[in-house]
């Protein structure tokens, strides 16, 4: 970043203090806790992020597993449900993504993640190295394939070929080294993380969603920022971010490196109510929403509706179609998920946004409203999500014992667990515990409608409803297709 | 410095771990008998044909690729053994005998499953050549491919017990196991037909007696073996009430489907035969059936069991074919 | 006194919505009383799926399921139901037992039978989805929630 670009900032900001959203009357209010926790403070957390020693093992370990999830995909045995790649990916991982490093750490998982590393690590020309752009051509990421088209787009195509990917050792193997090799031939390209940022369809996700999350890097003190020249933590972040120009949680990896990196000290991991980033505030007006964002998170919402309908439900024909690529009858299968994400959902949504402005008489145009009112659908999408993993998963945890004791399905038992048969009764707790996540995750979508109708317009109601009926049809259905 | 070549290490050892491991084991393991198991459509059994010496143990582990499979050897005493999709079960065999010894697959996994055999060879001293008797069609001359059919069929089934109670004088050689064995129901009901003391029975009464013989020719136990045989490797084709309705029928009916239903090999298959079916099974005697049994069927898809049933395993298998004409069982 | 009074509003219909949902949750469905009888189904199994695939039945029946295994080994089990059956091609197996738990309960085969096993499933509807129903009322009180509770 040029000189003159950060003086531009610097003009616009130096005067103003980074609102951390104090003027909201927020639930940790109300419970008597402060705003903002930053972890950053607390004296036996400290060491463990300035320190990179913590993060290394930890990417040493994942990238580990990686390599051997890939050897396991490609040697070990072909029934998917004794192989390590099948189950640790899309059981174990998926389960842990869903449910605990999204909705609980927003982008947490980005900051171990394994595939971006030996690009990284030979773009910095070393692992501890924290020179950006030493190696590799450092090409800028075009303009016009920036936001997170791309990302919904490689979502899309996971949702065309789930039904083979899924179940086949072989080939999530061969799609996860194809992710690698691509990370890897980019970093040597592209600047910085740029895999991750606008290609990774895992990383599409996880950041929408991550604006829901307790967890946030903001600034401390802008003053202090205002009167930095050089600003290291720009030159630190492997994402290309600015710090103090951070609006929201979707960019940032949590990778740590522009608090080991201000000498002010000046950078926060703060802890903070769930969904401060939806619908907030920013100096008295809306941050206005990205349509492309929106798009992936309408993909979300269809892609939970279709992998519910073809994972978990009585089907046959529809798997059979979903399974067998190439022939007719999935080329009508593929036809009905494009149109169901790039159609229905998309145009259901659009119209009801329309409704509500024309019922209300607001004045914004369609595009900045849909834009806007995605926010809407993302507590929503992250529930849906959240619900059928357990549906999809539960049943099948005892896989996850067995195949650490028996990684290639050759018989061996490491550890003796390699005939658990035992599986969490599914039937007792597991439908009341979708139905309860699929109610939470609709009244909260319903309270962000809520807040972003407040100051749009005195006619908040109106202008929620059609929306908001929208979201009841999604979670109705959603019902109807996990435990109906 | 120091501390970015400790990292550096970490993660090579890391690595170069994951890597290694699975590849070490992976190459380890040829050295073991792995038997894969797949469908004969995909493969079949990996590899295919293994060599022993009489008297050594030979070590298989067994895994599938798939589905369900089991692993038994042909004309052997020993329990089949279930072949798990990504478990390993192992079993160990010693041969008494040198020989070919055929193994094969115990439980339906498609169409083809019959198809998938192997071999093993035991090499060892040449033990005396045995006299290997030609089944018993062979010996009686009979074409087990030509068109038969019964003249006169049963009004209702034959049952075997009111055959025995009419307490008819049924000459002699009627009744040997030879005459049996190579004749048909039908021959036997125009030969009583004929005889002069049964004259006072109706037609009906007749194919009971008929069913008579054919109970006294068989026990209990030879049809408890049957059925378990029949309903293992039978059932599938040619149902479970014998009437040719089994799973696979439908795809064997080439001349109904007027397509090759996807056989290995490009034969011909037709639909299976219909054991309650009165006109062309009366007709038919029990060395005919052990014929077809053994042989297997040209052009019709039908399997040929010669390496896997015993003989005793083939009569008996014959015995409750019967069941599906005639009632055998004792009592009214 | 006006900032009292809407407080005392807001009270109230908070009170009146947490009672709509207690009902949604507690209140017993009006059940056709149905006297149990005895059903069976032949459930075709073949790589991967069941036909039929969907069972209906009334609480109490006695339910006989004939297994048909159509291609390869197949199994089938039922969530909640102790109860397991596997099926060879040519050998129907036999399982019943009494639906005496209501709601909708998926069933599974549970001999690995090809890449799509583990997704090889079926429902049992025993009377009504209870859970279903008051789900979708729960939601549209859940929304209703939302839009009162959000803060701004």
């Amino acid at each position: 970043m040029g000189g003159a670009e950060v003086n531009k900032l610097q003009g616009a900001m130096w005067k103003e203090r980074f609102l951390t959203g104090e003027s909201e009357r927020s639930s940790s209010r109300w419970l008597g806790l402060p705003e903002r926790i930053d972890l950053y403070r607390i004296p036996w957390i400290r060491p463990l992020l300035y320190s990179r020693w913590p993060q290394f093992l930890a990417r040493a370990l994942t990238l580990a597993g990686f390599i051997f999830t890939i050897t396991a995909g490609l040697l070990g045995s072909r029934v998917g449900s004794h192989n390590f790649a099948i189950i640790f990916v899309w059981i174990a991982w998926w389960t842990a993504l869903k449910l605990a490093f999204i909705p609980l750490g927003g982008r947490s998982w980005c900051s171990v993640c394994p595939i971006p590393l030996p690009g990284e690590w030979l773009q910095q020309g070393g692992i501890f190295e924290n020179s950006r752009g030493r190696f590799g051509l450092n090409l800028r990421w075009p303009k016009r394939l920036k936001g997170s088209w791309l990302q919904s787009g490689g979502f899309l195509l996971i949702g065309l070929f789930s039904a083979v990917t899924l179940t086949d050792a072989r080939v999530t193997a061969w799609v996860l080294l194809g992710l690698f090799g691509l990370a890897i031939v980019l970093s040597l390209v592209v600047e910085r993380r740029a895999f991750c940022s606008y290609i990774c369809p895992i990383g599409g996700f996880t950041g929408i969603y991550a604006k829901t999350a307790p967890v946030e890097v903001r600034v401390i003190d802008t003053a202090i920022c205002a009167a930095h020249r050089e600003k290291t933590c720009y030159q630190s972040c492997p994402w290309g971010l600015y710090p103090l120009a951070l609006r929201d949680s979707a960019q940032c990896g949590l990778c740590m490196e522009c608090l080991r990196a201000c000498p002010s000290d000046n950078i926060a991991v703060n802890l903070r109510p769930f969904g401060t980033d939806l619908a907030a505030e920013r100096r008295g007006s809306r941050s206005p929403g990205r349509l492309d964002e929106a798009f992936l998170a309408l993909v979300m919402l269809g892609s939970a509706l279709a992998f519910s309908a073809v994972f978990t439900g009585p089907w046959g024909a529809l798997k059979a179609a979903a399974f067998a690529i190439g022939s007719p009858a999935w080329l009508l299968y593929g036809l009905g998920f494009l149109i169901l994400n790039l159609a229905v959902l998309p145009g259901a949504f659009a119209t009801a946004v329309w409704a509500g402005q024309r019922w209300s008489g607001a004045k914004a145009q369609l595009r900045s409203a849909v834009a806007e009112q995605s926010q809407v659908l993302l507590p929503l999408g992250l529930f849906a999500w959240i619900a059928f993993t357990i549906s999809f998963a539960f049943p099948k945890m005892n896989y996850v014992l067995s195949v650490i004791s028996d990684p290639l399905g050759w018989g061996w038992n490491l550890l003796g667990t390699a005939n658990t048969t035992w599986s969490p009764d599914v039937s007792g707790f597991s439908p009341g515990l979708q139905v309860a996540l699929l109610l939470v995750g609709l009244a909260w979508s319903a309270s962000v409608a809520k807040r972003l109708a407040m100051t749009n317009t005195g006619r908040a109601l109106r202008q929620m409803l059609p929306g908001l009926a929208f979201c009841l049809a999604f979670s109705l259905a959603m019902l109807w297709l996990l435990v109906g | 410095m120091r501390k970015e070549w400790i990292a550096r290490s970490v993660v090579l050892v890391l690595v170069a771990a994951a890597i290694t491991v699975p590849v070490a084991a992976w190459l380890a393991r040829s050295r073991g008998i792995v038997m894969h198991a797949r469908m004969a459509e995909t493969g079949g059994w990996t590899p295919e044909s293994l060599t022993v010496e009489v008297g050594q143990p030979l070590h298989l582990r067994l895994t599938s690729d798939d589905v369900m499979h089991s692993f038994a050897i042909g004309k052997s005493d020993e329990p089949p053994v279930d072949v798990i999709p990504g478990e390993i079960t192992e079993v160990t065999l010693t041969f008494d005998e040198p020989g070919k010894y055929t193994f094969y697959c115990t439980r339906w996994c498609s169409v083809n499953h019959w198809r998938m055999r192997g071999t093993i060879e035991v090499t060892g001293p040449e033990a005396a050549a045995e006299a290997v008797e030609p089944p018993l069609y062979v010996t009686l001359g009979l074409d087990i491919d030509a068109e038969h059919h019964a003249d006169v069929i049963p009004e209702r089934k034959p049952s075997a017990s009111l055959g025995a109670q009419l307490g008819a004088d049924i000459p002699s050689e009627y009744q040997s196991r030879e005459y049996y064995r190579s004749h048909s129901p039908a021959e036997l009901w125009k030969a009583l037909r004929a005889e002069s003391s049964l004259s006072g029975l109706s037609d009906q009464e007749v194919w009971d007696l008929v069913a008579f013989v054919w109970q006294s020719n068989t026990t209990p136990q030879d049809l408890s073996v049957g059925q378990q045989l029949y309903t293992t490797n039978c059932a599938a084709c040619h149902g479970e009430t014998g009437a040719g309705d089994g799973v696979f029928a439908d795809e064997l009916d080439q001349p109904k489907t007027g397509e090759h239903a996807g056989m290995q090999t490009g034969e011909m298959t037709t639909a299976p035969t219909d054991f309650t079916e009165p006109e062309h099974v009366l007709a038919a005697s029990p060395a005919h059936l052990q014929g077809k049994i053994l042989r297997g069927g040209m052009g019709t898809g039908m399997p040929y069991w010669g390496p896997i049933f015993t003989e005793e395993q083939t009569w008996a298998l014959v015995a409750y074919l019967w069941t599906f004409q005639f009632e055998l069982e004792d009592g009214p | 006194m006006r900032e009292s009074s809407s407080r005392w509003l807001r009270g109230w219909r908070w009170a009146a919505l947490a009672s709509l949902a207690l009902l949604a949750l507690f209140l017993p469905l009006p059940v056709n009383a149905t006297t149990p009888v005895e059903r069976t189904f032949h459930i075709q199994a073949s790589q991967f799926a069941y036909t039929p695939a969907v069972l209906a039945v009334n609480p109490g029946d006695r339910v006989t399921i004939e297994l048909l295994a159509t291609d390869v080994v197949h199994g089938l089990s039922i969530d909640g139901y102790e109860l397991e059956a596997t099926a060879d091609p040519g050998q129907t197996a036999r399982l019943t037992f009494v639906a005496d738990r209501q709601g909708s309960f998926r069933f599974r085969c549970t001999v690995t039978c090809g890449n799509l096993h583990p997704f090889m499933i079926g429902k049992l509807q025993v009377g009504q989805n209870a859970l279903l129903w008051r789900g979708a009322l729960l939601s549209a009180l859940v929304v209703v929630a939302g839009l009162w509770g959000a803060r701004k």
